[in-house]
């Protein structure tokens, strides 16, 4: 890995000929909160965002993605992936969508994740901006972000530029990047050193200690329905989450009745409908009908379920969910802290 | 495919709003549902009077006992009924008199007395009649209409969504009403609009009525605590296009 620097205006041009060459995805304003779009010009950019509302995961999977078109008897693959850079995304975004290319690949593999995949490039970008409810430096601590080809930190004058992958160091040529001096690594180095204390929220105890004993609360129906008391099972919690990743496919037919789409769009355990199965003859069952029991499966699969699969918590301390939960009863270190100390 | 399926549609007590989008529908959209479909009752576009019909689309709410015998008579003659809009399937704008008594001289002054504005309250015709299906929306989505006559055209289980609005609202990544100081009913409301009135800086009032279980005391106390409603406003929030799930759940 080589470190780059890269003068704050000679950014603007190394950001603006990409812009010309390839899909950007990165954070712009949206009213007072921020989200990853398509980059039309460099003066929308906003490296100094917080939080996005939702995760850049949407530029690998959208919400809704065509998966095949279908036309009688014929089927053909809707993938059509094309180069595209995702540029600023945080470290612990970075974080998800590792664990998501883990998870799509294991067993039966999401050929269309994958594939929109291969063709991202992710140049990560440093906190400047720490969220009202960020947790990133207490959650699954021995986890590294990882997965990513280059890491941008702002220093005074400009950026120090990580270049990871052959990717990335091809990315150097098309700038004007100079090595970056020993005086500006240590610059970048103490800036994303510095967020990781600026939480406001902190996981008091070890993904091991919350693992072992969110998993023994499971029988506690009483202290999940207070949890869960105020809960709408909006889904929000879910929709917003970079490390959630159910879907929920439909065929969408047209008017001919021989031709249409199958496609998928996010789905969320909050929501009532999500555990609704066929019995077959009309007949459905909800094996979570009930709110609390909803409430607990999403911490279950934050803290405990999927630990052994990904080496720590399904969880990258984004604050997201807590943000966007209308009665605030989201937040993990809540819960969590909560079932650690009963 | 041999025979069309045969449609009728119908209205109550209604502005006809919901018949107006099915004319708004788009001449492409709605050709292509005319090789599949034949209107053989109509009012708004023919004088006929069909005997039987495979689907019936039934606007307005129910709220003059005189109705009744119209809306059993559809239910004999259809195989399939479908509710078409919020009066239809709610009450809707409707059923804001049915915790009132004196709206007839607020709105109509000296013709407060008109034999017509007779009238009960303003009920779902499911309150008449077994309905098939319930399109919600005021008006009615006319994709969401297409989409499940289509479905049952081609033999498909047609699906209304369940779920809030917030999940259309957060896919399309809009700034939460509460996050700017406003409330909204998104949280109990039924998706399947994609949430345009958050998106374009309104609250949700609801309008597709609530979701199968709305957390209806959870949103009384958010209205209070994060919107800043008095307790009674709070109480009479959901009245606009929702009096009828609230008489059920109280
Ligand atoms: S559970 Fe909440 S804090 Fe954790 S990754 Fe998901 S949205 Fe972020
Ligand atoms: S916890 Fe909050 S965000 Fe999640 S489903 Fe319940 S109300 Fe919605
Ligand atoms: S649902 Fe709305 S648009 Fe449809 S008839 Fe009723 S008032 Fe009119
Ligand atoms: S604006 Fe309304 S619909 Fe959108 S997320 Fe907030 S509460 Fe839900
Ligand atoms: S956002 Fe709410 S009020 Fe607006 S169309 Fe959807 S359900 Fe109706």
């Amino acid at each position: 890995m080589k470190s780059h620097f890269i003068s704050d205006s000679d950014f603007s041009k190394f950001v603006e000929s990409l812009i010309r060459s390839v899909r950007v995805v990165a954070p712009v304003a949206k009213k007072t909160k921020f989200s990853f779009e398509t980059l039309e010009s460099v003066s929308d950019l906003r490296l100094d965002y917080d939080v996005t509302i939702l995760p850049p995961k949407k530029a690998i999977m959208p919400v809704k993605q065509e998966l095949v078109r279908f036309n009688g008897n014929s089927i053909e693959s809707a993938i059509s992936a094309q180069d595209q850079v995702l540029l600023g995304v945080h470290f612990y975004d970075v974080k998800a969508i590792d664990m998501l290319d883990e998870l799509f690949s294991q067993g039966h593999k999401d050929y269309n994740w994958l594939a929109y995949r291969q063709h991202t490039t992710i140049i990560a970008s440093n906190v400047q901006k720490v969220s009202n409810r960020a947790f990133f430096a207490s959650v699954g601590q021995g986890v590294q972000a990882k997965g990513h080809d280059g890491f941008l930190t702002k220093v005074s004058g400009g950026y120090v530029f990580d270049a990871i992958s052959p990717k990335a160091e091809a990315l150097v040529k098309q700038g004007t990047f100079k090595d970056a001096s020993p005086a500006q690594v240590t610059e970048a180095k103490v800036a994303n050193e510095k967020v990781l204390k600026e939480c406001p929220e902190t996981l008091k105890h070890s993904t091991e200690a919350v693992q072992k004993k969110v998993r023994e609360a499971f029988k506690k129906e009483e202290l999940w329905k207070q949890f869960s008391d105020q809960c709408f099972s909006c889904g929000s919690c879910n929709i917003v989450c970079p490390t959630c990743y159910c879907f929920d496919v439909q065929d969408e037919w047209n008017l001919d009745g021989t031709s249409g789409k199958r496609c998928r769009t996010w789905d969320g355990c909050m929501l009532g409908e999500f555990a609704q199965v066929s019995l077959g003859g009309g007949h459905t069952e909800n094996f979570r009908e009930e709110r609390h029991t909803r409430f607990r499966h999403r911490m279950m699969r934050k803290a405990t379920y999927l630990n052994d699969k990904l080496n720590g918590p399904a969880c990258v301390g984004c604050g997201r969910c807590s943000s966007s939960c209308v009665p605030d009863i989201a937040d993990p270190v809540k819960i969590i802290n909560k079932i650690m100390e009963a | 495919m041999s025979k069309k399926v045969t449609v009728a549609s119908f209205d109550f007590t209604s502005c006809e709003g919901c018949q107006i989008e099915l004319t708004n529908m788009g001449e492409h959209v709605f050709m292509g549902l005319l090789n599949h479909i034949e209107f053989v009752e109509f009012r708004e576009a023919m004088s006929e009077k069909a005997d039987a019909y495979d689907i019936a689309l039934v606007e307005g709410s129910y709220s003059r006992e005189i109705d009744r015998e119209r809306l059993l008579e559809i239910r004999r003659k259809a195989k399939i009924v479908i509710a078409m809009g919020a009066c239809a399937t709610c009450g809707g704008i409707n059923a804001l008199k049915n915790h009132q008594n004196d709206w007839a001289e607020n709105v109509y002054g000296d013709k407060a007395s008109m034999p017509h504005l007779a009238s009960a309250k303003a009920l779902p015709i499911s309150a008449v009649i077994k309905v098939d299906y319930e399109l919600p929306g005021c008006p009615m989505n006319k994709e969401e209409l297409v989409k499940v006559v289509n479905d049952l055209v081609h033999g498909k289980a047609p699906l209304i969504p369940d779920h809030p609005v917030c999940v259309e609202c957060k896919a399309r990544e809009t700034v939460c009403r509460f996050e700017l100081g406003d409330h909204c009913m998104g949280m109990v409301s039924r998706a399947g609009c994609g949430a345009p009135c958050p998106a374009h800086g309104i609250p949700c009032e609801g309008c597709r009525g609530f979701v199968s279980h709305p957390n209806y005391a959870a949103l009384e106390k958010v209205l209070v605590e994060k919107a800043g409603f008095s307790r009674e406003r709070a109480a009479n929030k959901a009245q606009m296009f929702t009096s009828n799930y609230l008489e059920k759940l109280r």
